[in-house]
């Protein structure tokens, strides 16, 4: 099982101090980020896009390079890239080249986007949004597999003898997760190519959760990828923790009660009974992590979101710190326990060109 | 069927309750349903909530599942600054952003109370044209009781006609609607279908409806 990081990259004022950073310190907060997460043995980094203030993140390849560099084991992820409003060929031509140059350390989440004015600065309406992610894909799953493309949409501009280039590494596409909170034609996509399905998890309740995962989970037997308990599940999930719960309680309170995204609204109290919010000591981080998998049934991986609401970026890194030494270690032990033996792990460039290898080796034996 | 009452009067006792109590008690009496009141009052905090937070609690949610599923609503709010309260429109706001269909098709009686009868036309400037832009099938009578009306001729014979008719509606309709679903569903008429393994790959999900993705494919390439 995977675990990591994913960030928003909002530039927020800390409303302990005032103080707001510049887009360069949390630029570089991000990255800072990135690269404790690798030294503390988490998995993968993923980078949010926006196009709009207050967040920063706009060019995820050009800051995934940066740290790809930069690391030896991190897998480069998104969280989520744009499918409804980047050009598809920009992002099979951006992300092939990120792999030659991360090695193949690289997976990516589609995802629509939400705030409304995004789509027509990209020359898109909002209410195509299902659409627009229906038909890019669909045109990014054959650039990344056809070398030549002959195509025509509702969308883009037509192609006529199009190669879009680099050619992804060893000819292994990037695995690709669909992520939605509230859509089911998204699970439904993710189920019908055989990818994964991330789910958010974080501001809904968990009865909502379970059920898009278990509409992924079905859908994807039905288009014959494997059983249920095959398929590539992905969580958020966030938390804020000190040794002492109390602790973790009375100085989390005030990022809480002003947060952009929920800030104003159910007490802490509320949205940590509601939703998976925890804010306590690793051991209770834990707990409720582990009963994740009583919703979605045993999955692949799990992203934290811990850099958000204005914390300065000691206090993240501390966050990661207690992640590593006292979180995920027994989340990996735990979460093996009793997983069956034909729940897969998330695929990854090793895996995948291992598999084709393996499918390559079978058809030549016939 | 499924009878559900909303009422956002906020004293107790309240008129706006008593007068969504005597057109549920009409109502039920021509077409047998289980009465469910949902008391906004009970909800302000919740709903507050839910729009700084995007996702209903576990009360709100229930009284929000009630009202998608009922076979008939009644809904009932004081008249505040002229128009219907803040509360009450609060409620069908985020009723809206939940599931934008959820009244599609069904029947409803809108009621209004007040401090006089000045202010009836409310419930044709105001409550009609909500109900009608969520799709639901409001029916002809509505009835506003202002306080004097309690003690004059004419509002036991509003809200026995208004009653009627939503009785007439919730019969005819609910019928209707039930056939439609289940040609939706590919599932027949038990409602169950939950397995998503219907024969064409269609079906419903967990209560999500899912269109076979070949389709939404095909429906771009057309």
């Amino acid at each position: 099982m995977q675990f990591g990081i994913f960030s928003v990259g909002d530039v927020t004022p800390d409303p302990t101090t005032g103080r707001t950073p510049t887009e360069r310190e949390r630029i570089k907060a991000m990255v800072a980020i990135a690269l404790k997460a690798e030294e503390v043995g988490l998995d993968v980094f993923a980078t949010g896009e926006h196009h709009n203030p207050p967040f920063v993140p706009s060019s995820p390849t050009t800051m995934l390079g940066y740290i790809a560099a930069r690391t030896e084991r991190l897998i480069l992820s998104t969280s989520t890239t744009l499918i409804t409003t980047n050009d598809p060929v920009k992002i099979a031509e951006d992300f092939a080249m990120l792999q030659h140059l991360a090695d193949g350390r690289v997976d990516l989440m589609m995802g629509r986007g939400n705030t409304g004015p995004v789509y027509p600065w990209f020359g898109q309406d909002i209410r195509q949004g299902i659409n627009l992610a229906v038909e890019n894909y669909a045109l990014l799953h054959r650039l990344w597999r056809e070398d030549v493309v002959d195509w025509e949409g509702k969308f883009r501009t037509p192609l006529q003898g199009f190669t879009s280039t680099p050619r992804p590494l060893d000819g292994v596409p990037p695995f690709v997760w669909h992520g939605s909170i509230r859509s089911p034609e998204i699970a439904e996509q993710a189920a019908y190519y055989g990818d994964g399905f991330f789910h958010n998890n974080i501001f809904w309740p968990a009865d909502h959760t379970k059920r898009m995962v278990e509409l992924y989970r079905a859908r994807y037997a039905h288009y014959g990828h494997g059983t249920p308990e095959q398929a590539i599940v992905g969580l958020g999930g966030q938390v804020f923790m000190r040794k002492n719960s109390q602790d973790a309680v009375r100085e989390f309170r005030p990022y809480f009660d002003v947060a952009p995204v929920y800030g104003h609204g159910p007490s802490l109290e509320e949205f940590t009974a509601q939703t998976p919010l925890t804010v306590g000591s690793p051991q209770q981080v834990v707990e409720k992590t582990l009963a994740f998998r009583d919703y979605a049934g045993d999955y692949q991986r799990q992203l934290f979101l811990i850099d958000h609401a204005g914390l300065p970026l000691k206090t993240v890194l501390e966050q990661i710190d207690l992640l590593g030494e006292e979180v995920v270690p027994v989340l990996r032990e735990e979460f093996a326990k009793g997983r069956p033996a034909g729940v897969p792990d998330a695929p990854t460039h090793a895996s995948l060109l291992a598999g084709r290898a393996g499918a390559e080796e079978g058809v030549s034996a016939v | 069927m499924k009878l559900v009452v909303v009422s956002a009067g906020l004293s107790v006792p309240s008129s706006t309750r008593l007068l969504a109590d005597r057109l549920a008690a009409a109502t039920a009496g021509r077409a047998p349903a289980d009465v469910r009141v949902v008391e906004l009052r009970d909800l302000a905090v919740e709903i507050a909530h839910n729009f700084a937070s995007g996702f209903p609690g576990p009360d709100l949610a229930s009284a929000l599942d009630a009202v998608a599923e009922a076979d008939g609503l009644i809904v009932v709010t004081p008249v505040f600054s002229a128009s219907y309260s803040g509360l009450f429109k609060s409620f069908f706001d985020v009723l809206g952003v939940r599931d934008q269909d959820a009244l599609a098709g069904k029947p409803v009686l809108i009621a209004a109370t007040g401090g006089t009868a000045r202010h009836s036309l409310v419930l044709d400037h105001a409550l009609r044209p909500l109900f009608a832009y969520l799709k639901a099938v409001v029916v002809p009578t509505g009835v506003y009781a202002a306080s004097e009306d309690w003690g004059a001729e004419g509002l036991p014979e509003r809200i026995e006609r208004a009653a009627g008719e939503l009785a007439a509606l919730m019969t005819g309709l609910s019928a209707g609607r039930g056939t439609e679903r289940a040609e939706q569903d590919g599932s027949g008429t038990d409602g169950s279908g939950t397995d998503g393994s219907g024969a064409d790959g269609s079906g419903k999900d967990g209560g999500f409806t899912v269109v076979p993705f070949e389709e939404r494919l095909a429906a771009l390439r057309g």
